[in-house]
């Protein structure tokens, strides 16, 4: 203005003014536009802080829940609503891995809608459909892994739901993957009325969100295997012991509610799986059991259609399996399954080319079996199983009163044996074992007797089955050599004409198997001071079944010492005559069955004769047992039988008696007469 | 009552009327005047205006407030266009005002007191909305609504079943766009 004054006229006061004035003008629109900016830079700070705000909110809400959260239906509920109510998109929908294909996703059945939008449409359609990897919204997410934007899903050549979006009026969706390590379990979907152009800064957010979401997942993941870990067998994949007794439990509290279900259990005990075990190894076992689950599945499977019941198969443990049969239609079906799954287990089965014969020995136990608990029919079935068992095998018992009663009576037994040796109530007996050429006697067997309580006698047929079962055989074992020993030390301190008299003394297969029977051995005849060779120790051929190896280096250490061995009840057993030369036996003890059959036609000469001619061949010497009458004793020497013991003889007789009978040494002719008198 | 709209009423006012009469509804009013838009003001501040603008045209308060929010629409747009953008129709743009208008405009104006509206749309097409506030503006909402279908060159009439401002407990309006 001072130019303009120094170089033109005056413009007057008026036109001064109008000057003046624009100029106001015009610093005023540009304070004004100033301060609209201004405005604008601060509204959008505000707004960007206020955003990122309310994501980390979002954010932390989450993460807070997951750290909470047990459940991965509770945390998605949870995300979906607060992922709604945060950014105020009005439908969530939750897809997951089909479990039988990784490629594709199907709904989880869990969505949310903002209350009063209609998008039932919409839901509807997200529910129903499943989406490859690769295609529509969340199938795109599958494959990249990446949260994805779409502004306007109506408008997407890649949206198969548009039409359903349209009707629904839903037009931004955004998803984004739960994940576990690196992959995905889920895929979380949003969508919103408008559309909405992509915002980097809130898909950076959902992707943690999923993330938050995956550790709830990756819990889940972890606390179900160790659940099915801890209620399954890792052999077979089948469910084990603890699962069986949970439901048989459940089973049991729905029959005390409701009298009228019907369910039964069945218990399986493999017949001879331990021969297979021992004979073919641990792992050809375990390639009998996987194979014998298989078949009990796919019978039980069948059966379940059939009988319309309701079926748990479970392994206990070992060749034990349970079945649980419940909703029975009626008593029979229990029957039917069990005589199934004989059938089933009876066809052959290859192992390692192999054919290895099986079959099941199965008891059974209801619901009408009195009972308290779970544990109580278990061990009914248990019992029904071992009657099944004792009974000949490959049978099926069903559980009844005497059955328990036997099994109390047995427990009984059991206590009562666990405290003999404590009470000295085990006592020997020895029978004299007789030269048949001279009519001497060369020596006695020891035999256990058991005086129950001090009390009656119990026989050795009622108690070294459960002395084995129990393991106490071992010590028992211990304390017949003891004491056989002791009294062949002071017998043969009797008298020079005593001093090869020998002690034969049964070992049980538990014993025979001891890690330190060998040592045991040599104690016991050290501390007796009887000399070696008079020592026999009776073995049957079953104690030789198992490691045939290890048997015969047993053997042959007791031989190297110079103790002598017997096989017991030779051709009762198992062992073929194969191998028998390998064995380094000196005396074969020819089973009484046989020596009974003498006066029959049924063969038992025969075999007498076989077995006669096989111990000449190995040089073995022979004792017959069960020699009973004069005609036996007559015809066992006639063959060529060595030795021979049995009630013609004597009866087993205790330690004063035998030695009565030792000091009047030889029998006579008239002796054998006068006995022979005696027994007629 | 955030400076905003002030700001939105001081440009309506500005140009329906000339940049003048502004200045002179402030006198009558005796106003200081100075609103910057993230500033908070007091409400009877507002109604002195309105009552001023509405003695200048001759109509009622109500209708004033109606002619603000029409009026009030093409500046918005201007002002804010990616809150208008994505919306087929001004029936979707009106349905997402509790979702995302006023969201954003609680982005914009940290502690803006804006009202919820309650929506239900029928079989028929029209779409009822309810309205509870101690501001009783339901006549502003009208203005919007109108100015609004304006923009998407929509027809739309506004029914007033239930109001506020005629001793009722809530307005419940019904709106209808023709096709």
């Amino acid at each position: 203005m001072a130019a303009l004054n120094r170089q033109g006229a005056d413009p007057g006061p008026e036109t001064d003014l109008n000057l003046r004035l624009l100029k106001a003008q015009n610093r005023f629109q540009r304070e004004r536009t100033a301060r609209l900016e201004a405005e604008s830079i601060a509204e959008k700070g505000l707004r960007d802080l206020y955003e990122k705000q309310r994501q980390l909110e979002l954010l932390g809400v989450i993460a807070t829940q997951a750290n909470q959260s047990h459940s991965v239906e509770e945390i998605l509920r949870f995300t979906l609503e607060a992922i709604c109510q945060h950014t105020g998109w009005g439908f969530g929908h939750v897809f997951r891995i089909n479990p039988n294909n990784p490629d594709m996703l199907v709904s989880a059945l869990i969505w949310f809608a903002e209350p009063g939008t209609n998008v039932s449409d919409f839901a509807e359609e997200a529910c129903a459909r499943n989406f490859p990897k690769g295609v529509g919204l969340p199938g795109r997410v599958l494959e990249t892994g990446k949260a994805l934007w779409i502004a306007d899903v109506t408008k997407d050549p890649d949206f198969p739901r548009w039409k359903a979006a349209e009707r629904s009026r839903l037009h931004a969706g955004f998803a984004f993957p739960v994940l576990v390590s690196n992959d995905i379990v889920a895929v979380m979907e949003f969508f919103f009325r408008g559309a909405v152009e992509p915002n980097e800064s809130m898909l950076s957010i959902m992707s943690q969100i999923g993330t938050q979401v995956g550790r709830v997942v990756e819990r889940q993941q972890l606390e179900d295997k160790l659940v099915h870990d801890a209620t399954h067998d890792p052999l077979t994949k089948m469910p084990n012991r603890l699962f069986f007794m949970g439901r048989l439990e459940r089973a049991v509290a729905v029959h005390c509610l409701r009298p009228d279900s019907r369910f039964a259990v069945l218990f399986i005990d493999l017949d001879r799986f331990k021969l297979v075990n021992d004979s073919l190894g641990h792992t050809a076992g375990d390639t009998l059991l996987r194979e014998i689950s298989a078949r009990l599945m796919a019978v039980l499977d069948e059966e379940a259609v059939k009988s319309a019941a309701v079926v748990t198969l479970a392994r206990l443990g070992g060749d034990e399996f349970t079945v649980l049969l419940e909703e029975m239609q009626h008593d029979l079906v229990a029957t039917d399954v069990a005589d199934r799954v004989q059938d089933e287990l009876g066809r052959v089965i290859e192992i390692d080319g192999q054919e290895v014969y099986t079959s099941a020995s199965i008891g059974i136990a209801s619901s009408e079996t009195a009972h308290e608990n779970a544990a109580d029919l278990i061990r009914a079935a248990d019992l029904a199983m071992y009657r099944a068992k004792t009974e000949g095998r490959a049978r099926v018992e069903i559980f009844d009163a005497s059955l328990h009663q036997a099994a109390m009576q047995r427990l009984a037994l059991e206590t009562d044996l666990r405290g003999a040796l404590r009470r000295g109530d085990f006592i020997l007996h020895y029978q004299p074992i007789v030269n048949l050429h001279s009519n001497e006697i060369v020596g006695f067997e020891a035999l256990i007797r058991w005086r129950r309580n001090g009390g009656e006698f119990v026989s050795p047929l009622e108690f070294i089955g459960l002395a084995e079962e129990t393991g106490l055989i071992v010590f028992i074992g211990a304390w017949v050599m003891r004491e056989a020993l002791a009294t062949l030390a002071k017998w043969q301190g009797e008298g020079p004409e005593n001093a090869n008299l020998t002690m034969s003394i049964n070992v049980s297969f538990k014993q025979f198997h001891q890690p330190d029977f060998l040592e045991s051995v040599v104690m016991a005849i050290t501390a007796s001071g009887v000399h070696p060779s008079t020592v026999r120790l009776e073995i049957t051929e079953s104690v030789t079944i198992r490691d045939a190896d290890k048997t015969v280096e047993i053997l042959k250490s007791l031989r190297a010492l110079g103790v002598r061995v017997s096989m017991d009840d030779f051709g009762t057993g198992y062992s073929s005559l194969s191998y028998l030369h390998k064995l380094p036996f000196d005396t074969l003890k020819i089973d009484r069955s046989f020596v009974m059959a003498l006066q029959q036609e049924s063969g038992g000469r025969e075999i007498i004769r076989t077995i006669l001619a096989l111990a000449q061949s190995l040089r073995m010497e022979v004792v017959a047992e069960g020699a009973e009458t004069v005609a036996h004793v007559d015809e066992l020497r006639e063959m060529g039988c060595g030795y021979a013991q049995g009630y013609f003889f004597s009866r087993p007789l205790d330690e004063p008696d035998a030695l009565r009978l030792l000091n009047g040494q030889r029998f006579s002719s008239r002796d054998l007469a006068r006995l022979e008198a005696s027994r007629a | 009552m955030k400076g905003v709209i002030f700001n939105v009423f001081e440009d309506c006012v500005s140009r329906e009327f000339g940049p003048d009469t502004w200045e002179e509804l402030l006198d009558e009013a005796n106003l200081l005047g100075a609103y910057t838009s993230l500033g908070n003001y007091s409400d009877d501040e507002f109604d002195a205006l309105l009552r001023a603008v509405a003695a200048r045209q001759g109509k009622t308060q109500a209708d004033a407030l109606r002619w603000f929010g029409e009026s009030a629409m093409p500046i918005l747009k201007e002002r804010f266009p990616q809150l208008f953008a994505n919306y087929a129709s001004s029936r979707n743009f009106v349905l997402a005002v509790n979702t995302i208008i006023h969201p954003e405009v609680r982005k914009l104006y940290s502690g803006a007191n804006c009202p919820n509206f309650r929506f239900k749309e029928t079989e028929s097409g029209s779409l009822f909305m309810g309205y509870e506030s101690s501001r009783k503006m339901c006549d502003l909402a009208h203005g919007f609504i109108v100015g609004a279908s304006k923009l998407w060159c929509e027809e739309v009439n506004i029914t007033h079943h239930t109001c506020m401002n005629h001793d009722d407990d809530k307005c419940l309006m019904e709106i209808q766009w023709q096709r």
